[in-house]
C-alpha cells in the first residue's frame, strides 16, 4: 500500500492523532472510496494516522462512542449493586466488575478520542446531555439481586458475543486491539453471571421464582440488544467493522440460551417459541422494534433517571477533575 | 490534560507491547490511571509509561526505502546451487 499525495473524497488530512511529533509529510490515503473498500475487503487494517475517508472515521467514531457510553452506563448501574450485594465475596466481585467496566469506557473514549471527531469531555457532556445514546439494556431498571444476576448472566452474554463479532475482524486497528481486554474481562463477568444463575436454580423455591421474575424482565431486551435485521449495505459490515449480521448473532445466541434457562428449570417469556422439527432450531416470535427505537431515543422505562444519576456522579466529582487540572505543573 | 502511551513486558523473553492509552494532569497520576486501567490482571511485571508527546511517528516511505532484506544472500538460491553441486559430484 503505497501513498498519495491527493486526499480522497471529502477525507480531511488536517484531522490526525494529535499530541505528537509526525516526522512525515506523507498520510497514507488512497484514491477512491473503491481502492479503499479493495483495502478493506483485503482485509486491511486501519490506524489514525490515515488519511481514511471521512465516512468511515465517522462510522467507526460512532460505533465506539456507543460502546464506550454503554460501558460507562453500565458501569453506573453496578457501582449501585455493591452496597446491596449479599456477603462480602458479592461485593468484592461487583466492586472488581465496577472497575473493570469503567476501566473499559476509560481505554474506548481514548481510542474514540484519537478519531479527533470529539474530545473525551465532549463525549462525557454529550451523554449526560442526552445528546448520544447507549445500550437498550442500560435503560431499564434492574429491580432486584436476580435482576442483577439476569443483567450479569444474560446482557453481558449477549453484549461479550457482539462484541467477539467485531473483534474477530474490525479494521480499525486501535478497536481491535483494545477488544482483547474487554472481551477477557467480559467473559470473567458471564462466567461470574452463570454460577449466580446455577445458584438460583438449584436454591429454594423462593429464589428460584425470583430468578424466573427476573428473566421475564430481562429475556427480551438481551435479545433485542443485537438490534433489528442487519439492513442490506450495512456500512459497518461493508467497512468490516463489524463481521456479523444482527440476525445470525441474536439466532446463535437464543440456540445457546434457551437451552441453558430450560436445563435450569425456568421458562422463556415467550409464548410463540417453539423448536423447528425440521431444522432443530429455536425460534423465537416476531419483534416489535418499535418500543426499542424509542428506548435507544433515550425514551426508554429509566432512561432519565439513569441520564440524571449519571449527571450526579459527573457533578460531585467536579472538584476531583478540579484538583486534577490544578495539579498540572509543566504544560507539555 | 496530557496523553501517554502505555507499554508491558511480561516476565522472560518477550519485548515491551504497546497497551494503550491515558490521560493524566501528571506523571504520577499517569503511573496511576496506567496501572489501573492495563496492569491488574497480571498483564506484565513491568510498564513503561510515555509521554505522547515524546514519541516520534517516522516516515512510512523512508521506512519502506529502509528495506535490507538478505537480497544479497538468497537461501533458495544457495540450497539449489548446493543440490546441482552434490549431484555434479555422483
Amino acid at each position: 500500500m503505497g501513498a498519495f499525495d491527493r486526499p480522497i473524497n471529502g477525507s480531511d488530512t488536517n484531522r490526525k492523532l494529535t499530541n505528537v511529533r509526525v516526522y512525515t509529510f506523507l498520510m497514507r490515503t488512497w484514491n477512491s472510496m473503491e481502492e479503499f473498500e479493495e483495502f478493506l475487503d483485503a482485509g486491511g487494517v486501519v490506524e489514525p494516522n490515515d488519511a481514511m475517508p471521512e465516512s468511515y472515521r465517522n462510522a467507526v467514531f460512532r460505533f465506539i462512542e456507543l460502546h464506550a457510553n454503554s460501558e460507562y452506563m453500565g458501569g453506573l448501574t453496578e457501582r449501585d449493586w455493591i452496597p446491596k450485594a449479599p456477603g462480602m465475596h458479592r461485593k468484592l466481585t461487583a466492586l472488581a466488575k465496577t472497575q473493570d467496566e469503567i476501566g473499559h469506557a476509560h481505554l474506548l473514549y481514548m481510542v474514540a478520542a484519537d478519531l479527533a471527531i470529539k474530545t473525551r469531555e465532549e463525549m462525557m457532556v454529550d451523554l449526560l446531555e442526552g445528546r448520544t445514546h447507549f445500550h437498550n439494556v442500560f435503560h431499564y431498571r434492574v429491580h432486584s439481586w436476580t435482576d442483577q444476576i439476569a443483567v450479569a448472566y444474560l446482557v453481558d452474554a449477549a453484549a461479550l458475543a457482539s462484541q467477539q463479532a467485531v473483534f474477530k475482524n474490525c479494521s480499525y486497528g486501535p478497536y481491535k486491539r483494545i477488544l482483547r481486554r474487554v472481551i477477557a474481562e467480559e467473559g470473567f463477568h458471564m462466567r461470574n453471571g452463570e454460577e449466580m444463575m446455577l445458584l438460583m436454580a438449584h436454591g429454594t423455591e423462593t429464589q428460584h421464582d425470583m430468578m424466573q421474575e427476573s428473566i421475564n424482565r430481562w429475556w427480551l431486551p438481551a435479545v433485542q440488544l443485537f438490534g433489528p435485521d442487519s439492513r442490506p449495505g450495512d456500512e459497518l459490515l461493508k467497512w468490516h467493522i463489524k463481521s456479523e449480521r444482527n440476525e445470525v448473532l441474536r439466532d446463535r445466541y437464543v440456540q445457546k440460551f434457551v437451552p441453558q434457562l430450560l436445563g435450569g428449570g425456568f421458562t422463556i417469556p415467550d409464548p410463540g417459541l417453539r423448536k423447528d422439527p425440521v431444522d432443530g432450531r429455536w425460534k423465537i416470535s416476531e419483534i416489535d422494534w418499535e418500543p426499542l427505537k424509542k428506548t435507544m431515543r433515550n425514551g426508554g422505562p429509566d432512561s432519565a433517571r439513569r441520564i440524571a444519576d449519571a449527571r450526579t456522579a459527573w457533578q460531585n466529582a467536579h472538584w476531583v477533575r478540579e484538583a486534577l487540572d490544578s495539579s498540572v505543573e509543566v504544560p507539555a | 490534560m496530557k496523553t501517554y502511551e502505555v507499554f508491558l513486558k511480561k516476565e522472560g523473553k518477550d519485548p515491551f507491547i504497546h497497551a494503550g492509552s491515558v490521560d493524566a494532569p501528571d506523571d504520577e497520576m499517569a503511573l496511576t490511571y496506567a496501572r489501573e486501567a492495563y496492569g491488574r490482571r497480571s498483564e506484565g511485571d513491568q510498564m513503561w509509561v510515555v509521554l505522547r508527546c515524546n514519541v516520534l511517528i517516522a516516515d512510512e516511505v523512508e521506512l519502506e526505502m529502509a528495506d535490507r532484506t538478505h537480497k544479497h544472500n538468497d537461501g533458495k538460491l544457495v540450497a539449489e546451487l548446493r543440490r546441482t553441486t552434490l549431484s555434479d559430484q555422483s
